[in-house]
């Protein structure tokens, strides 16, 4: 009936679920065709029962499976940790515009379960063989990710890596890494501070931004956002016209 | 050659749909945007976002909200308004063959007549007046909740257009039947039955010792509101001569047969859209195939036995 390997949406087998930190899980999902992904895109999830699909940043597509992480917070991410290798989920995407791929030196920032589509950025950066280095900022060593790669740790009560937030550590990482630009994930305090430091040291700032969503795919203007575009202020809906943004297009709240 | 006829063909008195699946405005954008997972040239119809005569850049703040059985929103007309409509837009819905209702919204009776006239000006074959909105501070759901508001404005619109005129009610009044029966009064071809439930809900999160509150006003949709959009369908089809459009909560095919039963032509799917962005080729599929298996001509044959 429909041909599933042209359509955005699509049934499909959990092949993997595991427990990468404290309440925080990888799932990964069989596709049996090639679904290209720019890291940055989401997919969205239909959670048994619940009317809003959920969307996450791809972590991971190899061998035909697509990742996602998330962390347990409320239904649809416990529907979610519920099911077992083997089970059906329903997924549409991939959605959105992701990350602007500069052939440049770049700085990766992830804040806690934000580091999903920048530790897959650095995959693709890897690949590319472009200079990189991916600092990630979360609340204890309970919450660091296992089996991701990354250069800097800090946590909030310094039980791993440098103490405090990532943030505090910029400035200083700006200065000694001298990135070109910078790729950003996390809550948006995190992403507001990370623009304007981009803007000060005249680096340029692509940030993932995250909004309750209802249709993914921009025709509701349920999630929209105010940025700058030609010195006017406009609506842009994260799911369609981001998630990534330009940091100094954001208009901050 | 053999033509086959198509058992999902529906007359709306005079308005000949492919069939009764339509798509509720809002929840279907302005025209393709669900190509990504159907071929939406195939539904009775796609109902465009509300469409005003200046675009909108709707309301600030949380704009939705998930509920137990759906979802609140509060998005304020947010649309690209009649002239972009027009040039962008309508190409597209014309190009690609998608069977189309314009729906437009005003504040004022004089915005209405100036969308109709250029509606009219332009050919466009079907309009939905969004009298009931119950997100925009004036106009609009005034027009839906007073019956000789509304007498006055469809009548004042019929001078203007000779297309189909379909008026979308609202359920936030105490008689549905006293508003669709002066819908009906002034001249129009059609009622779609139901817009969004007024809703409200306060989500409460504790942080050390504070509530931090996330307040949202708006339109409740999702499969909540069935019962009341069934209720409304009932009490509209003893009353009215002319065809009813269901709205409100349909999930699956049950729910497309039980608005068929209450009295409804055709159906709008709305906030499932959401859910499952293919649901409604899906629902084409399954009601053909349920006429075909339970022996039933076709979906006249269906809804005759439905209402037996």
């Amino acid at each position: 009936m429909i041909n599933t390997n042209t359509k955005k949406i699509f049934t499909s087998k959990v092949s993997k679920i595991e427990k990468i930190a404290e309440s925080s899980y990888l799932i990964e999902i069989e596709c049996n065709f090639p679904l290209s992904v720019i890291p940055g895109q989401f997919i969205s999830v239909y959670c048994d029962g619940l009317t809003l699909r959920r969307p996450f940043s791809v972590f991971s597509t190899n061998e035909n499976k697509i990742g996602i992480l998330f962390k347990e917070r409320g239904k649809g991410t416990r529907y979610i940790k519920s099911l077992k290798q083997g089970d059906f989920i329903d997924i549409a995407g991939p959605f959105g515009n992701g990350f602007n791929i500069k052939n440049q030196k770049s700085l990766l920032i992830g804040a806690g379960i934000g580091i999903a589509p920048v530790a897959f950025l650095k995959s693709r950066l890897e690949e590319l063989k472009i200079p990189n280095l991916l600092i990630s900022g979360f609340l204890n060593k309970f919450e660091v990710p296992k089996n991701i790669i990354i250069d800097k740790i800090c946590t909030d009560d310094g039980s791993l890596g440098e103490k405090g937030s990532v943030l505090n550590y910029l400035g200083q990482t700006i200065n000694e890494f001298k990135p070109e630009v910078i790729y950003a994930c996390g809550p948006s305090v995190v992403l507001k501070t990370i623009a304007k430091t981009g803007k000060t040291f005249d680096i340029e700032t692509q940030v993932a931004m995250e909004k309750v969503m209802a249709c993914g795919i921009g025709v509701c203007r349920g999630c929209v956002i105010d940025i700058r575009k030609d010195g006017k202020v406009i609506n842009a809906a994260v799911c369609k016209d981001g998630p990534v943004f330009k940091g100094d297009e954001v208009v901050w709240q | 050659m053999a033509v086959t006829a198509n058992i999902l063909s529906t007359d709306l008195n005079g308005l000949i749909l492919q069939n009764p699946i339509i798509t509720a405005s809002g929840t279907y954008g302005y025209n393709c945007e669900y190509d990504d997972f159907i071929d939406v040239s195939k539904l009775g119809a796609v109902v465009t976002k509300a469409i005003s005569l200046r675009p909108r850049a709707g309301n600030k703040n949380i704009r939705i909200m998930e509920t137990k059985a759906g979802i609140i929103n509060s998005i304020g007309l947010e649309n690209v308004g009649i002239e972009k409509f027009l040039t962008e837009k309508l190409p597209v819905l014309q190009s690609k063959h998608i069977n189309f209702i314009v729906n437009i919204a005003g504040s004022t009776i004089d915005e209405y007549i100036e969308l109709s006239k250029v509606c009219e000006a332009n050919k466009i074959k079907t309009i939905e007046l969004n009298v009931s909105c119950p997100n925009v501070k004036s106009g609009c759901l005034e027009f839906g909740t007073d019956e000789s508001s509304l007498y006055e404005l469809v009548n004042e619109v019929r001078k203007i257009y000779n297309g189909f005129l379909i008026i979308k009610l609202t359920p936030n009044v105490t008689s549905i039947e006293k508003i669709g029966l002066a819908a009906q009064k002034a001249g129009a071809n059609a009622v779609s039955a139901i817009n969004t439930l007024k809703g409200s809900s306060i989500k409460l999160n504790l942080i050390k010792g504070k509530f931090q509150k996330e307040i949202i006003s708006g339109g409740y949709s999702g499969t909540g509101i069935k019962p009341v959009a069934i209720n409304a369908v009932l009490r509209l089809s003893k009353v009215l001569n002319i065809p009813i459009i269901g709205i409100g909560g349909i999930e699956n095919l049950d729910d497309v047969l039980e608005f068929f039963a209450a009295g409804a032509e055709a159906v709008q799917i709305g906030t499932a859209n959401f859910t499952h962005p293919d649901i409604a080729e899906k629902l084409l599929f399954e009601l053909s195939e349920y006429i075909k298996i339970n022996g039933f001509k076709d979906l006249d044959d269906l809804k005759k036995e439905l209402r037996a």
